[in-house]
């Protein structure tokens, strides 16, 4: 579904990614963990481009999308994103952050795209709220929110970056919750986040990233219980506490 | 006793506002009495004469509108321009040099599409770069100049290079006004898009939105909800600025003075009448804008006015 081939990406003097490689499958859900700066968020925008990489592949469903002649736009309706920090649109409501995309990028008319946008909040358990504005609702409310909005655009996969990190602790469960179901339904996910109850049960694999290189790569158990390397097994150390 | 404290905390509010009344009438009294107490407002003067003043006072309306209108075309375009981020020639350069090593060692594609490939990019950032620049230098200079210069310079200009409209004294005075308001109005426009989290516009892209309409939908409506109190401090400048246009023989409110009356006679009647007819501008403008802030507010976001219910207070003080 995505394959990732070799992804170089520099900042300026930085070098981020260095040589990303690998595969997920249809209605997959792989976690990705690693210490801050080791280029999570980095490689999962270079997958929708909201960052270019500076070379090799990326594939959404074969095809190959970082080059000329395929627009960009339509990249990112192949793949939903989630952001840490929500970024829901403060002058729309809950019901308009979700169909905004829906008439604007994809012109269905107002009346469906309303009709699809209630499914997708009732679906998050938000149908209450739907003329509610951001700063009108909780940090888990939001998010899931979010959430409905990138599912609006019927994307192939979805990219999830620490969609819990900046939640309260009491909101993080409804979140993960939404997430887990996803990932029962044969969503293909790929997800950053240092919940391990979350990798633990939904994720098919695990990856540890650092340094903007993949150290490791193995189920829940094989990075959690045994890990090979001398970095994952002091990195999981520090989580698990 | 204690009825009339009971009256007092009740109505505080309204003693509040009338002594606040009460003082600036009484200073406007105070300085009429200073100036022409002694020998009287001439009343028939003024109901003899003011809807000469309107007349001109809405002549700068007309002309301030239009030139406002333009000025944020131009001014949102400009404002546009200087957020965005150029390459610097060395960066550029860096990243030929890069290029050229790549194609090197692993050569692809013709030599002659790699060239053009360079022209192209060196093309776009260059254009990109001296445009960027020109908006800059543009906001420098009409900052920086007086706008009196500037009406003067418009006219002078119209005199040499376009002489058969340099009679049209309205018209050069409107363009003059856009060109400056669009200067003032690119800043405010620029504070506006900057002010937009990064991350809406992230958001915006990540569900296929084209920079355009990302613009469109996103950061524009959220930008201009944060710039109407700005915009509308220009409008008013400007209006008042707008008097300006004597000097290119618009029929305005200084010119009567000048002409008609001259300083010796009526002219405090002038300036009341003056006064009064801009303080009702743009005192209603101001009621019409606070209205609309209100309608517009984002629920949630910023400090909300708190409408308590009648007999409900915040705090009690004292006993």
């Amino acid at each position: 579904m995505i394959r990732v081939e070799d992804i170089q990406k520099h900042f300026g003097a930085l070098h981020v990614l260095r040589g990303i490689t690998f595969d997920v499958q249809k209605a997959e859900a792989i976690v990705i963990i690693g210490p801050s700066g080791s280029g999570k968020s980095t490689l999962l925008r270079c997958i929708n481009l909201l960052v270019e990489p500076d070379s090799g592949k990326v594939f959404i469903d074969g095809v190959h999308v970082n080059r000329h002649g395929i627009r960009h736009e339509w990249v990112r309706q192949q793949v939903g994103m989630v952001f840490q920090s929500f970024n829901l649109f403060t002058h729309l409501t809950a019901i308009e952050n979700v169909t905004l995309g829906l008439t604007r990028v994809k012109g269905i008319p107002h009346d469906q795209a309303i009709e699809k946008a209630r499914k997708l909040l009732a679906r998050v358990g938000l149908a209450a709220k739907e003329n509610a504005y951001p700063a009108e609702l909780s940090g888990g409310q939001q998010q899931r929110v979010a959430i409905a909005r990138a599912l609006a655009m019927d994307p192939k996969a979805m990219l999830f970056d620490e969609p819990t990190s900046a939640l309260d602790p009491e909101y993080i469960r409804e979140v993960l919750d939404v997430m887990a179901a996803l990932a029962r339904e044969g969503m293909t996910m790929i997800v950053v986040t240092h919940e391990m109850g979350f990798a633990s049960n939904v994720a098919s694999r695990i990856l540890f990233m650092d340094a903007g290189k993949i150290i490791e790569e193995g189920t829940a158990e094989d990075i959690f219980q045994n890990p090979k390397e001398d970095r994952t097994r002091s990195f999981v150390s520090k989580i698990l506490r | 006793m204690t009825n009339w404290r009971k009256f007092l905390r009740d109505r505080w509010r309204y003693f509040d506002a009338a002594l606040a009344l009460a003082v600036i009438i009484g200073s406007l009294v105070y300085i009429y009495d200073l100036l022409v107490g002694s020998r009287g407002l001439d009343v028939a003067y003024i109901t003899r004469n003011y809807p000469l003043y309107l007349h001109a006072v809405f002549t700068n309306v007309y002309a301030t509108t239009i030139a406002f209108v333009v000025g944020m075309a131009l001014g949102f375009s400009v404002g546009w321009l200087r957020t965005a981020r150029t390459v610097s020639v060395a960066k550029f350069a860096a990243s030929m040099r890069v290029e050229k090593r790549e194609r090197q060692e692993a050569p692809s594609g013709s030599e002659v599409t790699r060239r053009l490939l360079v022209v192209l990019s060196l093309l776009w950032y260059g254009t990109k770069y001296v445009v960027r620049r020109i908006g800059d230098g543009f906001v420098e200079i009409i900052r920086g100049t007086p706008l009196y210069v500037q009406i003067l310079f418009a006219s002078s200009f119209f005199i040499v290079f376009l002489p058969q409209y340099a009679s049209e004294g309205i018209l050069i005075g409107i363009i003059a006004l856009a060109i400056n308001t669009g200067g003032y109005q690119a800043e405010i426009f620029r504070a506006g898009l900057q002010t937009v989290h990064s991350g809406q516009v992230e958001a915006a892209r990540a569900i296929g939105f084209s920079r355009l309409k990302a613009m469109r939908y996103v950061i524009l409506p959220q930008a201009l909800r944060l710039i109407i109190p700005p915009l509308t401090n220009e409008y008013i400048g400007l209006f008042k600025a707008s008097t300006f246009l004597f000097v290119l023989g618009v029929q305005s409110e200084i010119s009567y003075i000048a002409q008609h009356e001259g300083f010796a006679g009526d002219v405090f009647e002038i300036f009341a009448i003056v006064t009064v007819i801009f303080l009702a501008i743009t005192v209603t403008l101001s009621f019409v804008v606070q209205a609309l802030e209100r309608r517009f507010r984002i629920p949630g976001l910023g400090i909300e006015q708190v409408k308590l219910p009648r007999g409900v207070r915040i705090a009690r003080v004292g006993g």
